[in-house]
Order: structure tokens, then C-alpha cells, then sequence
């Protein structure tokens, strides 16, 4: 198990280093990158040249590269170009904000999810069922931005029964009454976007245990149906369910730039876009890093879980060839 | 027990004269399914207007006339005007093009590149396939819609920078596929054979192999139609897709954000549109999976023969 635990945090290591890598490359190689956006425009040739050196930009790139790492590793993502403000004191703020919002969209979807994926696995092709396929189907096919602008359309515009967009009403910041009905509209845009697959999911997880053998047997013998259910069947349904929620962590962090941008939410994703267009690399590369960061560990959390819950992963050590 | 037959082991058909081939049964089954049937017309009328847009359209769809902003469905405006007077049911006609061009584009440059690449991995193996699925790693750790962002933004919206980057950003799901297929099938005999026939590695992996794995590629290709609608109209909403004077679904949506308050029909029909293609592509590619995948077959039988067994036993107690 500790070997296993070893190789998966090297590899995930090594994944990281190489995001850094392309991150860095990607800023780089666009045109002019990052040197045109650092240089006041309209300097002389001498006076860009001292500039340049100044910032550091003339260096070589992989000394330029190993500089930005080792600051990142230090908690100095640099500071913005346009007021000098130092990166950390924007990015971290808002991915307060972010995980505020997206845990709480992310909580009430598996609170409703899960149990009712249960349920309809029990009444296969049901109403309830039937609700779930249909409600799923949409939530694929609707864009999550969309049906933001048409909640603020009904509920903020016409009804006026909650505040259109924001974190805070003015002069409320830190009541959490505001708070939660700033939160209601933006957390059920997400939470229909996400109940799609996870009512889906949960669903077949437990139809694929109520189908073996053991449950039969369970059955067979007079267990009683709940306990079939809750006993038997559910323990081992969650297994693949929480796999699927490490894997989907990264989205709490990084999925909502669009409904953060739909409802002005303070977040890290609205930060991405209004920067994207600034140009402010640093910020850029700073939010990138932090989500492939969260990604990673997302992934490395579910195959840990896994790994903890069923042996024959760590045992059939080859990786890739177990499917 | 009788409930066995179900899972017997089919014995390989003999050939005695040309069987049904895989996409005429699959076809066969595709048609029976209403949802799959109901997203193809759908689709297909879709794909339709778009193509023919410039001659349906009423108007010019950059056309501004300020007189008539905002007007009420009518029938010189059949969804009205937008708030420069420009004709609605004009840019959702030409917003289509760009919507369905984007899907089919994206979806066929990433079946493309991801064949390619898990091909190479899952035949090849070895060292290859660890740089390669190091590659996807990484690849899959970039947030995707933030890297969209990011290098529209650094080098300037535009329509085929922006399929570039959706294709360069969508590869990794068929490339894993592929190589996964290709694990299990590099095993096969006939690839033996065809070895010994002196078949070259090209030859065995696109001829061969790749073909025994074709039924998950269309099926993933087609889902990934629908995706690629949904992205392209939220870069285009954030401003980053396509440019006025062109139009698209994604950023008529963008215009509509501002006229919330005067206009709120300028949001809806872009977006129902959305919702349609992007509802009808789905059910396509969940048509197309479940007349290609054999287990359903498996599944259904097996449901009645249960239903058998019960009536079974219980006229014989």
C-alpha cells in the first residue's frame, strides 16, 4: 500500500511539474507575451532595453521559468501589471469565494442525488425515474449560463424576490441572511447542471450491485428489502460514487466561471475571465496553476480512496491494464 | 435452468452467405427508437436552415436599422428585432451555421488527433505509451474551459483559432478510448496473421484495428458534437468566439445580458436553439450507443426471460 501511495504522489508530482511547464510555455509563446504587456509602450529601443533588464525579461527563458517556479513554490506569484498589486492578494480571496459557492451548490446536489439515485434504482423506469432521465437529459443539453439569465429574468426582474447578482448586498457584507439569498439563484443554475449526472450516476452504481450474486443471496435468505438495500447493496454502490466525487473536486474550484460571471460572484473563475482580457499573465498563470493543483490532488484523493476500499487495486499493481 | 440460455455463448457465425453488416442491424435498431429518431430530424432541419440560411433569410443579419429596434413578432419580423433593429429570426438562421459548423468541426479534428494518438500508445506501448499518457495527464489537468480562455484571449478571437483550441483541448477522451481498445485487441489473432502476412504496423493499427473499434468512436464523436455547441456558445457569451459582424447563438446571448430589461426575448431564442441541437445531437449519440452496443441486447432478453421464469414457476407450483 505504501509503495502504491509513493508512485501515485511521484506521478502526480511529475503531472504538476509538467502543467507548470506548459502553463508557463503557453504565456510565452504568445505573441509579444508577456515582455510587450510589461514595457510602456512608446519607450525608446535603450530605455525597453533597460526596462527589460530590469524585469528580469531578457533572460533566458528557462532561468526566467525556474525563477517563476521557485517564487511559486514560496507563495509569490508575482504582482499585476497594471497597479502592482501582489497576485495572492487577489487570487485567494476569491477562491474563498468560489469554494463558498460551488460547495454549497455541490452539497445540495449529492443530497439530493445520491438518495434519489437510490430510490429510482429500486423502482427502475418508474415516474421518478422517468423525472430524473428527463431532468437529465436537460441539464446536459441547457447551457448553465443560459439558465442563469433566465432565472434572474423570473425571479430577481419580474418577481423581484431575490437579489439579481452579486455576493453582498451594499453595506451588508458579512450577513449571512444576505449571504444566502445572494446564494439561492446562482446555487440552483449549478446545482441542475449537476444533478444530471450524479442521479444518473448513483443510479447505476447501485442497479450494477443489485444485480450480483450476493444480493440474490441476501434475498435468498430473508433479509429483509431495506436492509438488502442499506446493508448490502449501498456499502458497496458508494465505492465507485465517491471515485466519481474526487475525480469532480476540480469542478467546486474551477467550474463555474461562466454562472460566476452570469451573477457577478466574486469568485476565481470571474477573476479568470476579467483578467483574460486585461492580459495580466500573472493572474492568469497563478488561477492556472492553482486548479491543475486541485485537479491533481482530486485525482490522487479518489485513486487513494479507491485503492483504500478495494484491495485489488493496490494488489494488480500494473497500471492501465486493468481495464 | 432455463435462465441459462440467456448467457450462452454465442458460436461464431459460419458465413454461409453475406450477413447483416454492423451499420445496416445497427441502423435497423436506431430507427425504432423514438428519442434518437425525434434528435435526427431535429438535427437534420437544423442542419438544413443552416445550410441554406442565406437564402432563407429575410434580411441581412448585420443589417442595422434603428427605426424598428425592439419590435413585437411580426410578419415582416417573425421573432422581431434586436435593439438595433437587426432581425432576429435573420441571426438565429446564421447563428446555426456557426453552431453546427463548430460542433461537426471539433468533433471530427479531435476524433482525428485522438485516433491518432491512442493508436500509436495502445499498439505501440511501452515507453511511447507512458510519455503519451503523461501527455493526456497533463492535458486533463488543464482546466480546459480556462486554457479556451486563455489563448483566445492572448491571441485574439477568432473562428478558426477557436476550433483549433476546442479540438486541441477535447482530443484526450477518444485518444484514452482508442488505446484502450487497442490494448485488448493488439492481442487478437487476426493480428498475428496479419503480421505474418507481412501487414505493415500502419496498415494492422488503421485497417485492422481501428475499425474493430469504430462503434465507441462514433458514439463519443457524436456527444462531443454537443459539447462543442455548449463551449463555443459560452466563449462567444464571455465576448472570446466569434466576432460581430458575425453572429452566433453563444453571442447573441452576450447582446442579450445588456437588454435584460427592455428586450428579455432577445435571451430566450438563442438559447431554446441551443437547447434543441445540443438536446438532439444527444439523443443521436445515445441512439447510435445503444443500437451499437451489444450488451443491450444482453439486457433486454435477459429482463423476459426472468419474466418467463417467473410465470414458469409459478404455473407449475
Amino acid at each position: 500500500m505504501s509503495a502504491y501511495i509513493l508512485r501515485r504522489v511521484l506521478q502526480s508530482v511529475l503531472v504538476l511539474f509538467l502543467v507548470t511547464i506548459a502553463t508557463f510555455l503557453l504565456i510565452h509563446a504568445a505573441p509579444g507575451g508577456p515582455t510587450s504587456i510589461f514595457l510602456a509602450p512608446g519607450l525608446s529601443p535603450q530605455a525597453q532595453y533597460i526596462q527589460a533588464h530590469n524585469l528580469g525579461l531578457d533572460r533566458p527563458l528557462p532561468i526566467q521559468y525556474l525563477d517563476w517556479l521557485w517564487r511559486m513554490l514560496h507563495g509569490d506569484f508575482g504582482s499585476t501589471f497594471k497597479n502592482g498589486i501582489p497576485v495572492g492578494s487577489l487570487v485567494w480571496p476569491t477562491l474563498l469565494n468560489t469554494i463558498i459557492l460551488m460547495g454549497i451548490a455541490w452539497v445540495v446536489t449529492l443530497l439530493i442525488a445520491i438518495p434519489w439515485g437510490i430510490y429510482n434504482s429500486t423502482r427502475e423506469y418508474g415516474i421518478s425515474d422517468t423525472v430524473a432521465t428527463v431532468i437529465s437529459y436537460a441539464g446536459f443539453a441547457l447551457p448553465a449560463f443560459w439558465l442563469g439569465l433566465m432565472l434572474q429574468q423570473i425571479f430577481a426582474m419580474r418577481l423581484g424576490w431575490l437579489p439579481l447578482s452579486d455576493m453582498w448586498s451594499r453595506g451588508q457584507e458579512g450577513n449571512l441572511a444576505d449571504l444566502a439569498r445572494h446564494l439561492v439563484l446562482p446555487v440552483v443554475t449549478l446545482v441542475i447542471g449537476f444533478l444530471a449526472g450524479y442521479v444518473k450516476y448513483s443510479r447505476s452504481s447501485m442497479l450494477e450491485v443489485l444485480g450480483q450474486d450476493y444480493i440474490r443471496t441476501a434475498r435468498a435468505k430473508g433479509v429483509p428489502e431495506s436492509k438488502v438495500i442499506f446493508r448490502h447493496a449501498l456499502r458497496n454502490a458508494l465505492i465507485p460514487i465517491i471515485t466519481i466525487l474526487g475525480l469532480d473536486l476540480p469542478i467546486v474550484v474551477a467550474g463555474a466561471a461562466l454562472t460566476e460571471t452570469v451573477f457577478n460572484w466574486p469568485g476565481m473563475g470571474r477573476l479568470f475571465v476579467s483578467e483574460a482580457t486585461a492580459r495580466e499573465y500573472n493572474v492568469l498563470m497563478a488561477i492556472t496553476v492553482i486548479t491543475a493543483i486541485v485537479v491533481v490532488a482530486g485525482n490522487l484523493i479518489a485513486d487513494l480512496l479507491y485503492a483504500v476500499v478495494d484491495p485489488r487495486v493496490r494488489l494488480g499493481e500494473k497500471e492501465g491494464e486493468t481495464t | 435452468m432455463i435462465a441459462q440460455t440467456g448467457q450462452m455463448p454465442v458460436p461464431e457465425p459460419t458465413l454461409p452467405e453475406r450477413p447483416e453488416s454492423l451499420m445496416r442491424a445497427a441502423w435497423r435498431r436506431f430507427r425504432r427508437n423514438p428519442l434518437a429518431m425525434g434528435g435526427l430530424v431535429v438535427f437534420v432541419i437544423f442542419a438544413i436552415l443552416a445550410i441554406l440560411a442565406p437564402w432563407i433569410a429575410p434580411y441581412n443579419p448585420a443589417s442595422i436599422d434603428l427605426f424598428n429596434s425592439d419590435a413585437p413578432p411580426s410578419w415582416q419580423h417573425l421573432l422581431g428585432t434586436d435593439d438595433s433593429g437587426r432581425d432576429i429570426f435573420t441571426r438565429i438562421l446564421y447563428g446555426s451555421r456557426v453552431s453546427m459548423l463548430v460542433g461537426v468541426l471539433v468533433a471530427i479534428g479531435s476524433v482525428l488527433i485522438g485516433c491518432i494518438v491512442g493508436a500509436v500508445a495502445g499498439y505501440f506501448g511501452g515507453w511511447l505509451d507512458t510519455v503519451l499518457m503523461r501527455i493526456i495527464d497533463v492535458m486533463l489537468s488543464l482546466p480546459a474551459l480556462f486554457i479556451n480562455i486563455l489563448v483566445l484571449a492572448i491571441f485574439g478571437a477568432s473562428f478558426y483559432l477557436m476550433i483549433l483550441i476546442l479540438v486541441l483541448t477535447s482530443w484526450m477522451g477518444v485518444a484514452r478510448l482508442v488505446r484502450g481498445e487497442f490494448l485488448q485487441l493488439r492481442e487478437m489473432q487476426y493480428v498475428e496473421a496479419a503480421k505474418a502476412a507481412g501487414a505493415s504496423s500502419v496498415r494492422i493499427m488503421f485497417n485492422h484495428l481501428l475499425r474493430n473499434a469504430t462503434a465507441p468512436i462514433i458514439v463519443n464523436a457524436t456527444l462531443m458534437v454537443g459539447g462543442a455547441i455548449l463551449t463555443e456558445s459560452a466563449l462567444s457569451f464571455l465576448g472570446l468566439g466569434v466576432q460581430p459582424p458575425q453572429t452566433s447563438w453563444g453571442q447573441m446571448l452576450n447582446n442579450a445580458q445588456e437588454y435584460m430589461l427592455t428586450n428579455p426575448m432577445l435571451a430566450v431564442y438563442p438559447g431554446v436553439c441551443i437547447f434543441l441541437v445540443v438536446l438532439s445531437v444527444n439523443f443521436i449519440g445515445d441512439g447510435i450507443r445503444d443500437a451499437l452496443d451489444p450488451r443491450q441486447k444482453a439486457h433486454i432478453p435477459k429482463r423476459r426471460i426472468a419474466q418467463w421464469r417467473d410465470r414458469f414457476l409459478k404455473s407449475s407450483t
